[in-house]
């Protein structure tokens, strides 16, 4: 069930930004801005899907919301509670709520230790569990994500990627979290495994009331999870919507280039679907281009454009988009 | 015809006993045509097109069967023969792009050198058709992108660099192991434009090998689907994609989700994972994961048969 009332975490003008080189290096020092003036409110129960290419910011964003990344500018707050600089220690009792999955299961699993114990050190660390707790809770989390309970005694590499990202799955559920950042969690899988797992994800989040933020390059995936989406374009958000609506009706040029981009399977010869090609590559974030970021590769530029940097603004309940010549429909 | 590829077995010696990662694979190519290998990591996808490249140097590796390029056998060629071959008239793409790059030379220096190697013109010449080629894999500056390196081009202009030099000699065959996969979707789209303009320039054979199916249903003529080293599928684009036979086929086109339209609430699922080639089950390897086996599954491995779209099945052989 999605509240709509409720606001689970919210982002207000959220930026983040790295300082690379140093004055001595031929460049000097500069600024890298990864996550620029990010406005995004989830709702609990709901899945907010990420979306755009390599380095728009999206990994870095997800990193800020659940603070494994100090922010540079801009509010976090988790349940109305402003968390944007809590130090590490005032942090610790909110880590339990919030929890992240990675891309890769084999690098964030330690290769030399049990799975079972892997997945009963957060219990260890944050619970107040007995011993023999830790044991239960661990085969009833196994249970879970639909392991077998003579598992808990292997080791990561005897498992499949599939069965991998399940004991990534089960680590970060371990502790009955509010919100899971799911990182690319089934881009390393095997296509024939990846909807076994984009299933489970929907299956916790029913029972855990669990409330998700993925983030995928696979766009048919990214629809199938979220409720709503925000695609990311150089480190800020350009659109935000449902995501069958965003899909189905992309009001940005860059969204409509990017879902135009997908391929899918067709029956028909090749060529019936429109396909908007982008030239150009995404520009540095170490300079962004003036006005809207888009602009050197956006098929309906004006001079407008290149000048004035176009707010996301909300154009029908729960439609935002920034730019200045949407197509609204 | 271009290439003929038959009953080609490919085995490797390990620790802990042999291993067949190809089984008895055949397909032909013709010219100007596009063949899709699809596959999931294990499938044996990239073995045989490393086979046909004569690029399994492995001590421990077993090629049997035969491989004709333009009629000329393959298998048991010199290296010094394959050389000559590979890079000139066969080329290949791989998926990372850093590859087949060096990171200590410019993108100009590279193709040239290899446009040297084989053609024997002067490096003038040489230069002169690399500022050729990387305009027409679209490089928006030619001229200037010669004296980049490597680690200055972003992934989808190494990945155009790439296919420059793959272009260099106008290969009779080219041979693309995943060359998308590591690139955004936007620039994905570019690239398979690329190779449909090639393909209908230079009349360059391709096989594309890939574990996305809509890539396949976009760029291939023909499609080949590969599972745990044997293909169980093969037939045009349309008729794979409005008649899948096999069930792994259908079972793997119907676990994509939906760009349009309603969502289903579950995809459907395939239970298990793709088999250790270690342990390969009795019978037919895709049997344990199959929603339609039933008892001469795991007595024999289904054959593909002679038909033109056929699909090694025993359901299919006997509907």
């Amino acid at each position: 069930m999605i509240d709509a009332d409720r606001s689970i975490l919210e982002t207000r003008s959220l930026a983040k930004r790295f300082s690379i080189g140093t004055r001595f290096s031929a460049e000097g020092r500069r600024t890298v801005h990864a996550v620029d003036n990010v406005s995004l409110t989830v709702r609990r129960g709901e899945t907010v899907g990420l979306v755009g290419e390599s380095g728009c910011g999206k990994s870095t964003l997800a990193r800020c919301l659940v603070r494994l990344y100090d922010i540079t500018d801009g509010k976090l707050l988790f349940e109305g509670d402003d968390i944007t600089s809590k130090s590490l220690s005032e942090l610790r009792p909110l880590r339990r709520r919030l929890q992240m999955v990675f891309q890769d299961p084999s690098a964030s699993l330690n290769p030399r230790r049990r799975v079972g114990d892997l997945v009963a050190e957060p219990l260890r660390i944050h619970g107040k569990l007995s011993a023999k707790e830790i044991t239960a809770r661990v085969a009833e989390l196994f249970e879970l994500v639909g392991l077998l309970p003579d598992h808990v005694m292997r080791y990561p590499h005897e498992f499949s990627g599939g069965q991998r990202q399940r004991v990534g799955i089960a680590r970060a559920i371990a502790l009955n979290p509010d919100l899971v950042v799911l990182d690319e969690p089934v881009s390393a899988l095997d296509v024939s495994v990846q909807a076994q797992i984009v299933n489970l994800l929907a299956d916790l989040q029913e029972k855990l009331k669990l409330t998700y933020i993925f983030i995928a390059h696979d766009l048919s995936v990214v629809r199938q999870v979220s409720t709503r989406i925000a695609v990311m374009y150089l480190g800020s958000i350009v659109e935000e919507g449902p995501a069958e609506e965003v899909f189905a009706t992309p009001a940005h040029p860059y969204s409509q280039a990017l879902i135009s981009a997908v391929p899918v399977v067709e029956t028909t010869p090749t060529g019936a679907r429109k396909r908007i090609i982008l030239t150009g590559d995404v520009p540095s974030p170490l300079k962004p281009p003036s006005g809207c970021r888009f602009h050197p590769r956006c098929p309906i530029a004006a001079d407008r454009c290149r000048s004035e940097r176009p707010e996301l603004r909300e154009y029908r309940p729960g439609r935002k988009v920034a730019c200045h010549f949407p197509t609204l429909t | 015809m271009i290439l003929s590829v038959r009953d080609l077995r490919v085995s490797f010696r390990t620790h802990d006993g042999p291993v067949r990662a190809i089984d008895g694979v055949s397909f032909n190519l013709e010219e100007s045509e596009i063949l899709g290998v699809v596959g999931e990591s294990g499938s044996g996808k990239t073995v045989s097109l490393l086979a046909v490249m004569g690029l399994i140097t492995d001590p421990n590796a077993t090629i049997e069967g035969s491989i004709r390029y333009k009629g000329r056998e393959l298998v048991g060629l010199p290296p010094r023969e394959l050389r000559r071959l590979r890079g000139n008239e066969i080329a290949m793409i791989f998926q990372d792009p850093m590859t087949a790059l060096t990171p200590v030379y410019t993108i100009g220096w590279q193709i040239a050198e290899q446009i040297r190697a084989h053609r024997g013109v002067s490096k003038a010449k040489a230069m002169e058709r690399v500022e050729q080629l990387l305009a027409e894999v679209n490089f928006p500056n030619p001229h200037e992108a010669m004296s980049r390196y490597p680690h200055q081009l972003s992934g989808g202009m190494r990945q155009r660099a790439v296919i420059a030099m793959a272009l260099s000699c106008d290969p009779a065959l080219l041979v693309a192991d995943e060359p998308t996969t590591a690139l955004d979707v936007t620039v994905q789209a570019g690239i398979l434009d690329l190779v449909r303009k090639l393909r209908a320039k230079h009349k360059s054979a391709v096989v594309f090998i890939t574990h996305d199916m809509g890539v396949v249903s976009e760029l291939a003529d023909r499609v080949m689907v590969m599972y745990a080293g044997r293909v169980v599928e093969r037939g045009t684009r349309s008729e794979l994609f409005s008649d899948p036979r096999h069930p792994y086929t259908r079972a793997l086109l119907g676990s994509i989700p939906p760009l349009t339209g309603q969502k289903p609430r579950r995809l459907p699922a395939i239970p298990g994972s793709p088999p250790s080639l270690l342990r390969l089950p009795q019978g037919c390897a895709f049997g344990p994961r199959c929603p339609v086996r039933y008892e001469p599954c795991e007595a024999g491995k289904p054959g593909l048969g002679s038909d033109a779209h056929a699909a090694a099945c025993f359901r299919v052989a006997q509907a």
